[in-house]
């Protein structure tokens, strides 16, 4: 019954130190790689998988742990140690040593390639998207008041104002702003694939549906290195502007936004309510 | 007897080297010496604010306790009705208006203990330079309220060099720092010589306050780059006096930066 | 060309000593070539400590030994304390070149904090002295009296000597405590101006963390002479020439390990004391040291002390192989394992991960949704009050193995062993567990009842135990020298690990000072004043260990040079079977 004897080799290799010991440690690599990510959620509590530097952590304490078990009995320790003494010494197994000098300096090899080969990782860091602005900024040499700002083209502006500011910062959106957020509005300018994270778009309900007009001259004044550091300055694109547009111009372009995309600013009565 | 040495030397050394590699492959921290912080008499309450949120986050250390824990009042996050640190200073201690307020807390921190909260503060004053904790003053007062802290409050805090001689004697030889803030511009190349702006700088060229009201970009920027093209009525006395070399001095994008500021100027 | 290298190298020195000198127009600093000022005094300062804690360590070790010896009239112990006090000679002198050379290169490269430090301290550096004196000459009095007065009263004679001994070395270490202590936390009335003149002597001394300092090292000292003790005994075993030589050596490394990994035991308990005084202090300083750029200084820690938990077990259980009996503990000893690997992944879980973009999106912020539970004190603290519990469990099962109690009530007493144990370890988890739904505040409180459990469990079962194999019979004499080589391993491992550590919370004591040579009082505006990563610390650390360790080796040899081979009547005595000693399979029957 050569079924019969292959199930009981198999079932003295499991018995034997050498089968325990890989056993116990693939079985710690299956619950600390998989165990820990997909065990909890079953009983509603949230989990991740464990990153790599823990995984190997916990699997070298493991490693250390199943080493003082093989070796702190003698006949254990012994027992353990006949295959490999066998694989290296013994005539008959010559096959399956030439096998292990092939595969062994070739998964060492797989590995250090692993580690040293160029790869294009972006620096670890977490961003705040609409980080909290500044209680105030110097827009060219004069202090200005963000919390509580109020627009001035839209302060007692009749239709006709309005209309003239909108068409006025039409015309600087298509100048500056077009080739980066795009002429929808949608944040597929020509450019936009070129960066990462992407440039903003206009038109869902997350961007400036909810923000205050101040917040958003302050973003178009300061530009990405005006943002503070949880909101990673060094990862973001969008210029200064008040280098290159006057106050009123981004005033304008600010109503053209709200205009175009149909939302209207949150209003800093709101903001006051919200932090309450 | 070798054999034995060899085997002791090669577990001594694979331990150590073993520790060693550990604490080489975990995220490398060093404890910066917090910078001195100088500031001149022109100090602006941004500068200020910024100045005092680096110490706020750095040497002052503050966030570990006014962060997220639980261990002293949140600083940066609104406190029930009473909202942000720089909207509630004033309303803490009756009579004491929101700057002594402040600076007391930092300086005599036992002197009123916000309820529910242990005495662990340390006094600043011992870690903290003169200017440090007005700048951290400031950055609070920024935090939903209005900045108060003015140079008269830092007055002996003040750099000497800098209180001594107004603008930085960097003047007329050292380059230009790459700042996109006019006034810095103005201050770095000199003009404050001359030319009065805000009440600082001498008689010798025109006023810039109300610059924007009388001259066109085109202009302003002729007169930065061609002092002698056209000369102001009444300075005729001081024509060639001002220096002919701006344009070596700063780059385009500072040019075009104090040009439209000062068009602005109005 | 060599010439032309050589003028490049000598000058990259003066280049850097250029800008130093710029910097630095008060004179308040020298220059170290090469290294710097601040790693040259590290190395210094560190060396003279490890000798110093030698020194301190193994006389306590040696007068215990000999009060053993003269209560129990085992004459192993005896000879075991002489030999550690003639290694006492040479270290002696290690120490105070080391320490010389840190008054040299402090007065040289810190001149202005050095005199600073004179001022505050000047009384006390005499009377420093002045007991140095007296120590040194003890120590001779002690080593070469000790085969003149050997017998009845002159032995308590000699015996009263090496207590002096201790207390006078105890009483130097405290004096230099004060002044290190005062650098890390200063009394609250000295201010930046005050002048150091007017500061009190004993004030200064005196401060926040001298005592819970003073307690932390002398335990440390113990756990460090035995250990060293042990990794000697070690060396030499695995060095023996004959059998009677290995027996003792086996003997001793066990008895080292016994005594390091009992005062290891507590050694926690003094640290706890220490931290809470950091943070009463300043809570600052509590919060850099355990929070801030410190805070991956503690996995380390954990992993260190893992390793020394599992290696002083491990000694214990290879130990068993040899104890006639110890047959009866063998299947537990897995399950202890067990515990002791669960316990130092837990300790050892980072709360920030390291992390790489993909995995932090997956986590949703470097914090592990559910691992982080464990980056947590109150799992930290209750895997490591288990870890103990079960070293304990260990050294019981040890002590227990070689012998059949004969009173009545034995079997009743095993269980109320049993129960004392179980009890603890419920008080243990069910805190850590609680610890969780309570406020931060509360929690703190609760990782004292975890300490009380187990302090209460170590010192009840002991006395139990004291009682109950009063009058045991054998089950057989205990096969010393019947070890495996890889066993002593565990004790070099255990000796470099100690040292290691030391070094590493020698680095975090003086580190959270950070810029501050005397924190708040008096800036460091050298070159050198930002506090090293953990790198470069583990690097000057390793440095340190490992000149540290060559010393010691060439001590060991030189005394071995004038060394008679062991005789026969003062060894072990002989054992029924001894060959063949390790041939396959001899063991474990």
């Amino acid at each position: 019954m050569p079924r019969a004897r292959a199930l009981d080799r198999l079932v003295n290799a499991a018995r034997h130190p050498f089968g325990k010991a890989t056993l116990i440690l693939v079985l710690c690599y299956l619950v600390f790689k998989y165990g820990v990510a997909y065990v909890p959620p079953l009983f509603g509590v949230r989990s991740a998988p464990v990153p790599a530097s823990v995984l190997l952590q916990f699997m070298l304490t493991a490693l250390a742990g199943v080493l003082i078990w093989l070796s702190e009995d003698e006949d254990r320790w012994r027992s353990f140690k006949e295959p490999i003494r066998a694989v290296l010494v013994e005539p008959d197994k010559g096959r399956i040593r030439m096998a292990l000098l092939v595969l062994l300096p070739l998964l060492v090899g797989v590995l250090a390639y692993q580690q040293v080969k160029p790869r294009v990782v972006a620096p670890v860091g977490l961003r705040s998207i609409h980080p909290a602005p500044p209680g105030q900024i110097t827009f060219r040499g004069r202090t200005m008041r963000i919390p509580g700002l109020e627009n001035p083209l839209r302060a007692g502006a009749e239709g006709g104002r309005l209309r003239q500011a909108y068409e006025r910062g039409k015309r600087v959106y298509v100048q500056n702003c077009v080739p980066c957020h795009g002429d929808l509005l949608d944040g597929f300018g020509h450019y936009a694939h070129g960066f990462n994270p992407p440039p903003l778009e206009f038109t869902s309900s997350g961007t400036i549906a909810q923000l205050t007009e101040s917040f958003v001259f302050w973003r178009i004044a300061k530009g990405g290195l005006g943002l503070p550091p949880e909101g990673t300055p060094w990862n973001s694109a969008m210029p200064a502007w008040e280098d290159f547009l006057t106050e009123d111009e981004i005033w304008a372009v600010i109503i053209f936004l709200y205009e175009q995309t149909g939302w209207s600013p949150r209003t800093s009565e709101e903001t006051g309510a919200a932090a309450e | 007897m070798r054999g034995t040495n060899l085997k002791i030397a090669l577990i001594v050394l694979l331990t150590v080297g073993f520790y060693t590699l550990v604490a080489n492959v975990i995220p490398q921290v060093e404890s910066e010496v917090p910078r001195e912080l100088t500031l001149g008499p022109g100090v602006t309450p941004e500068e200020l604010v910024a100045a005092g949120e680096g110490v706020y986050h750095g040497p002052g250390g503050c966030e570990v306790c006014h962060g997220l824990g639980t261990r002293a009042p949140r600083l940066l996050t609104a406190e029930g009705a009473l909202g942000l640190i720089g909207a509630r200073c004033g309303l803490r201690v009756g009579g004491q208006d929101c700057k002594a307020y402040l600076y007391e807390s930092l300086v005599k921190p036992q002197a009123y203990l916000v309820a529910g909260y242990e005495p662990i503060m340390p006094d600043m004053s011992r870690q903290l330079s003169p200017a440090q904790i007005w700048a951290v003053v400031a950055f609070l007062q920024a935090q939903g309220g209005e900045v108060t802290v003015t140079t008269d409050d830092l007055g002996g805090a003040l750099a000497p060099g800098a209180a001594a001689g107004g603008a930085p004697a960097a003047g007329a030889a050292a380059p230009l720092s790459a700042t996109m803030d006019p006034i810095e511009i103005m201050r770095g190349l000199g003009c404050f010589a001359c030319h009065v702006f805000r009440g600082e700088g001498g008689p010798i060229g025109p006023e810039l306050m109300k610059i924007g009201a009388a001259r066109n970009v085109e202009y302003l920027r002729e007169s930065i780059l061609k002092p002698d093209a056209t000369i102001a009525a009444g300075f005729e006395r001081f024509a060639g006096l001002m220096p002919k070399d701006f344009g070596q001095k700063m780059t385009a994008a500072q040019l075009d930066t104090l040009v439209h500021f000062l068009a602005n100027q109005r | 060309m060599l010439a032309a290298l050589a003028a490049l190298l000598l000058s990259l020195p003066d280049v850097a000593l250029a800008q130093v000198a710029a910097r630095d127009t008060a004179g308040a600093y020298g220059y170290f070539p090469g290294i710097g000022s601040r790693a040259a005094v590290w190395i210094v300062a560190q060396l003279h400590l490890m000798f110093a804690a030698f020194v301190l360590g193994v006389p306590i070790f040696a007068m215990v030994a000999e009060a053993i010896g003269m209560a129990g009239g085992d004459k192993r112990y005896d000879r075991l304390a002489k030999e550690f006090t003639r290694l006492l000679l040479v270290a002696y002198s290690a120490t105070a070149i080391w320490g010389a050379l840190l008054v040299f290169t402090l007065s040289s490269l810190y001149p202005r904090f050095w005199g600073y430090l004179t001022q505050v301290f000047s009384v006390s550096m005499w009377i420093y002295a002045a007991l140095f004196f007296v120590e040194s000459f003890t120590l001779y009095l002690y080593y070469y009296g000790w085969d003149i007065w050997k017998e009845g009263a002159a032995k308590l004679w000699h015996l009263g000597l090496g207590v002096l001994l201790n207390v006078v070395g105890t009483a130097v270490m405290f004096i230099a405590d004060g002044w290190l202590t005062y650098m890390m936390t200063p009394p609250a009335s000295v201010r930046p101006e005050t002048a150091p003149g007017t500061v009190g002597v004993w004030t200064a001394i005196a401060n926040a963390t001298w005592m819970p300092i003073n307690i932390h090292r002398t335990i440390a000292n113990v756990v460090f002479g035995g250990s060293i003790v042990a990794a000697y005994a070690a060396y030499r075993f695995m060095a023996a020439r004959n059998e009677e030589e290995r027996q003792h050596y086996d003997w001793m490394g066990y008895v080292g390990n016994f005594i390091a990994i009992s005062a290891l035991i507590v050694l926690p308990f003094a640290g706890y004391w220490l931290g809470r005084e950091i943070y009463a202090y300043n809570e600052q300083l509590g919060i850099t040291m355990m929070g801030g750029f410190m805070s991956w200084l503690w996995i380390v820690q954990a992993i260190l002390i893992g390793v020394l938990f599992l290696a002083a077990n491990y000694y214990l259980w290879v130990g068993m192989a040899r104890i006639p009996g110890a047959e009866r503990f063998r299947p537990y000893t897995k399950w202890m394992l067990i515990i002791l690997v669960g316990g130092v992944i837990v300790w050892a879980t980072p709360h920030t991960m390291i992390a790489t973009r993909e995995e932090l999106v997956a986590m949703g912020g470097s914090h592990h949704p559910f691992l982080g539970v464990f980056g947590v004190m109150s799992a930290k603290n209750t895997a490591v009050n288990l870890m103990i519990l079960t070293t304990f469990l260990s050294f019981l099962v040890y002590r227990r193995a070689n012998s059949r109690p004969v009173v009545s009530w034995a079997k009743t007493a095993t269980w109320v062993q049993g129960a004392i144990f179980a009890t603890a370890a419920a008080i243990v988890v069910f805190y850590g567990v609680y610890g969780y739904f309570v406020p931060a505040i509360v929690r703190i409180g609760f990782s004292v009842y975890q300490v009380l459990a187990v302090l209460a469990t170590i010192v009840s079962v002991t006395v139990l135990d004291i009682f109950l194999v009063r009058g045991a019979e054998s089950r057989g004499a205990i096969r010393w020298g019947e070890m495996p080589e890889r066993s002593q391993y565990a004790l070099f491992i255990l000796a470099v690990t100690f040292t290691w550590l030391m070094g590493l919370m020698g680095f975090a004591r003086s580190g959270i000072r950070q810029h501050w040579h005397v924190f708040e009082v008096m800036r460091d505006t050298s070159p050198w004043a930002a506090t090293p990563a953990l790198g470069y610390a583990a690097q000057i650390i390793s440095v340190c260990v490992l000149i540290f360790l060559g010393l010691v080796g060439f001590v060991f040899w030189l005394t071995s040079l004038v060394e008679k081979p062991v005789p026969a009547a003062l060894g072990v005595a002989p054992v029924a079977r001894v060959e063949p000693r390790f041939a396959p399979g001899s063991t474990g029957e």
